[in-house]
């Protein structure tokens, strides 16, 4: 071992004076260097210990750095032992390498050389010190060669004198207190291990408590942070006393001044909606009680008549004196009721457009219904009156297209019925129906469309198809839905025929299924999970209302509404519905015995069996 | 049978039955030999299509559409007149049909001197 040290676990001034200081030429050169003292740390003279602990706990209660602080407690030492200079190397969180060296009297550029670098490349003292948790006095630093590669221990100037390592309470190493002679000083055997050691203790309660300073101001800068981006505060309220703590953010949220504070029930409730007031209090009156937790939602009026929506949850908690508290947060939530209540705004402009679109559909198809049987009438009573003009006057003739022009009147009035009907309607109807009629009727509805389009429709109808229950109308909307979807999905191509082919069958015992099949565009199979969404749209003019609203129906009458990709090009959509007796939607009101609920069950064409129940 | 050869053939090819019911009564007024067709296929397998002298054509009909039915009998290189008869009023429709040949385009309900006037100007082509 080329140095030759002693280690103290108790350091006494008695200990140490008995150790002697190994030769060391004296070398009378002054630090060529100025202090490494950046900071202006304040200069104390003669002090005794208590008050050294007093003057630095005063910084560190005034906020300075940690090392100002600690440059200080050098100042101080310099100042207590007149030729010696002393620095406090502060090590990073692994307590393997030097962070910061800081000290009063020492050379700037020794100081420098020594951040960064590993304890234990230094020099063996402080290696030593560290490993051993105590501190190690030198005899003869210099004198003995340094291993190779390794930084010198003392300044220029200066012979290393004792080391000390700075450990936390649970002794993890802070750093080292390092005290060095000036070469010039008379007095090398003088020992100054007790003083030392009360300094180390200094500078170790120094910085655990500015790093638990720092932890925690970390910690509160996190929870300010975390709140202000969930815009979220927390509170404590202790319900025998009123007492209300909470975090800043909540003056701002009630916009009150930190000036009010304390804050009171009375101050918040003045800010409270007067629409919520009622349910404000309610709420406070149940927690005061104390049988919950509580959650509730409820609405700011703020001065300048501005409205927030605020969403607060509270836990039902004891105090140290076992009093019931409760602690919470309160959230801004205004951002994202203002954004639910524009979406159900948009939502039914939405479903509106979607009407107005299909009543676009519908009034042309109306004309074309309405317009069939006028042109019967019309040419009928051309005839007729013909006829009747010849000579002699074709008498036969003329009553027969006379009766054609009765009963094509007859038809049209009957058209003009059913669409009064359509549109009289309210709520669901429940009754026996034919899916086969009511699908031609629908393809009737959807030539002109089809026409329009190019697109050739197919009937594939089967022959005996049990009758079901339902609402006639709403299955002829979801049927046409399904023709215009087909239609749309076949417009833009152009390499093969646009066909839709609508067919019928049984589904098993007591089902009866529809299934239109197009040569569309198709859609991509992972579009298929969202195609019943109600935005879910391939098309860039569609609303994409109808599939959504189609599948309701259907699964309000006990069906179910599903798509299936062709194997050559185009999608199939088909729905199933149950034949048997049931109830759509609950059962429907019969509007003319009120009061009454009616459910039709029937087996057979026109058969139909009203039930009071 | 001299009548039928006076009077030339106008076939009626609708699926509407009062049209089918009703046209050829005054057709045959009018002083033409009338047939009447509920579809465009059922008209194609007739044997009236060569001697159809004018097609009073019903434009959306399931199946084969009235335009489709005309572009076949082009293909087919039958030149018949056609006056299209439709119940929906598009009056771009009648504009494209007219560009693409048609005689007349008339929109159901019309009048008797209106598909009379349509019939003078398809018997003048041919």
């Amino acid at each position: 071992m080329n140095v030759d040290r002693q280690m103290c676990d108790e350091p006494t001034d008695d200990c140490s004076s008995e150790r002697r200081i190994g030769s060391l030429p004296p070398r009378h050169r002054k630090p060529s260097d100025s202090p490494a003292t950046k900071d202006r740390a304040p200069t104390w003279v003669g002090l005794g210990m208590p008050e050294i602990s007093a003057r630095v706990g005063g910084l560190i209660r005034q906020g300075r750095p940690l090392l100002v602080v600690l440059t200080s407690l050098c100042q101080l030492f310099d100042a207590a032992i007149k030729g010696y200079s002393s620095s406090v190397l502060l090590l990073d969180r692994t307590g393997a390498r030097v962070r910061k060296a800081v000290g009063s009297g020492l050379p700037a550029h020794y100081m420098k050389q020594l951040e960064g670098r590993r304890v234990s490349w230094i020099e063996a003292p402080f290696g030593a010190t560290i490993n051993a948790k105590a501190p190690v006095i030198l005899l003869d630093p210099v004198a003995d060669a340094l291993p190779e590669g390794r930084e010198p221990a003392a300044a220029p100037g200066f012979r290393l004198h004792e080391v000390s390592p700075i450990l936390s309470l649970t002794g993890e190493p802070l750093g080292i207190f390092a005290v060095y002679q000036r070469e010039n000083s008379p007095d090398v055997t003088r020992r100054h291990s007790a003083l030392i050691q009360q300094f180390t203790r200094v500078a170790s309660a120094a910085i655990e408590r500015m790093r638990s300073d720092e932890a925690l101001k970390r910690s509160e800068a996190l929870l300010e942070r975390t709140q202000q981006l969930s815009s979220t505060c927390c509170f404590s309220w202790r319900v025998e006393t009123d007492e209300i703590n909470w975090s800043k953010e909540l003056f701002q949220l009630f916009e009150l001044d930190p000036e009010d504070a304390p804050v009171t029930l009375e101050l918040l409730g003045a800010r409270i909606h007067s629409e919520d007031l009622a349910s404000f209090r309610e709420m406070i009156e149940r927690a005061r009680r104390g049988v919950s937790d509580f959650e509730f939602e409820h609405r700011l009026r703020l001065p300048d008549h501005s409205v927030k929506y605020l969403r607060v949850a509270a836990y039902r908690t004891r105090d140290q004196e076992d009093r019931l508290e409760y602690i919470g947060a309160v959230q801004d939530v205004t951002h994202r009721r203002h954004t639910e209540e524009a979406l159900t705004k948009l939502r039914a402009e939405l479903a509106r457009a979607a009407r107005i679109t299909s009543l676009g559909v519908l009034t042309a198809a109306i004309a074309h219904e309405v317009n069939q049987p006028l042109a019967g009438i019309v040419t009928n009573a051309s005839t007729c009156r013909r006829m009747l003009a010849t000579d002699p006057p074709d008498v036969e003739g003329a009553r027969e297209t006379a009766r054609r022009t009765i009963r094509d009147a007859e038809r049209a009035s009957e058209v003009v019925k059913r669409l009064r009907a359509l549109f009289c309607k309210k709520g669901v109807t429940n009754e026996s129906l034919d899916l086969n009629e009511a699908t031609r009727e629908v393809v009737a509805l959807s030539l002109s469309e089809f026409e329009r389009n190019k697109v050739i429709v197919r009937m594939e109808l089967a022959g005996e198809l049990p009758r079901v229950q339902g609402d006639r109308v709403q299955l002829q909307q979801v049927i046409l839905n399904l023709f215009l979807n087909a239609s749309d999905a076949m417009g833009g191509v152009d390499d093969r025929p646009r066909q839709l082919v609508v067919g019928t069958e049984r589904d098993g015992e007591d089902s009866v299924q529809l299934s239109v099949r197009d040569t569309g565009i198709g859609f991509e199979p992972q579009g298929l999970d969202r195609l019943f969404n109600a935005f879910y749209t391939t098309k860039s003019s569609g609303m994409g209302i109808g599939l959504s609203v189609s599948r309701s129906i259907v699964e309000s009458h006990k069906g179910r509404l599903w798509a299936t990709p062709n194997e050559g090009p185009g999608v199939t959509f088909s729905f199933s519905i149950p034949c048997g007796s049931q109830d759509v939607t609950a059962a429907v009101t019969d509007p003319h015995t009120p009061g009454a609920i009616r459910t039709a069950a029937a087996t057979n064409a026109g058969d139909r069996h009203v039930r009071n129940l | 049978m001299t009548a039928m050869v006076e009077r030339p053939l106008v076939s009626v090819v609708d699926d509407d039955e009062s049209v089918r019911e009703s046209l050829p009564d005054l057709l045959r007024e009018l002083g033409y030999s009338a047939r009447a067709f509920s579809s465009a296929e059922e008209f194609l397998a007739s044997d009236c299509v060569g001697e159809t002298r004018c097609l009073i054509l019903d434009i959306a009909m399931p199946g084969v559409t009235g335009p489709a039915l005309q572009q076949a009998l082009k293909v087919g290189g039958k030149t018949v007149p056609i006056v299209f008869i439709t119940a929906q009023a598009d009056e771009a429709v009648r504009q494209r049909l007219l560009e693409q040949g048609a005689v007349e385009c008339l929109f159901k309900p019309f009048s008797d001197t209106a598909l009379f006037e349509a019939l003078n100007i398809a018997f003048r082509i041919s």
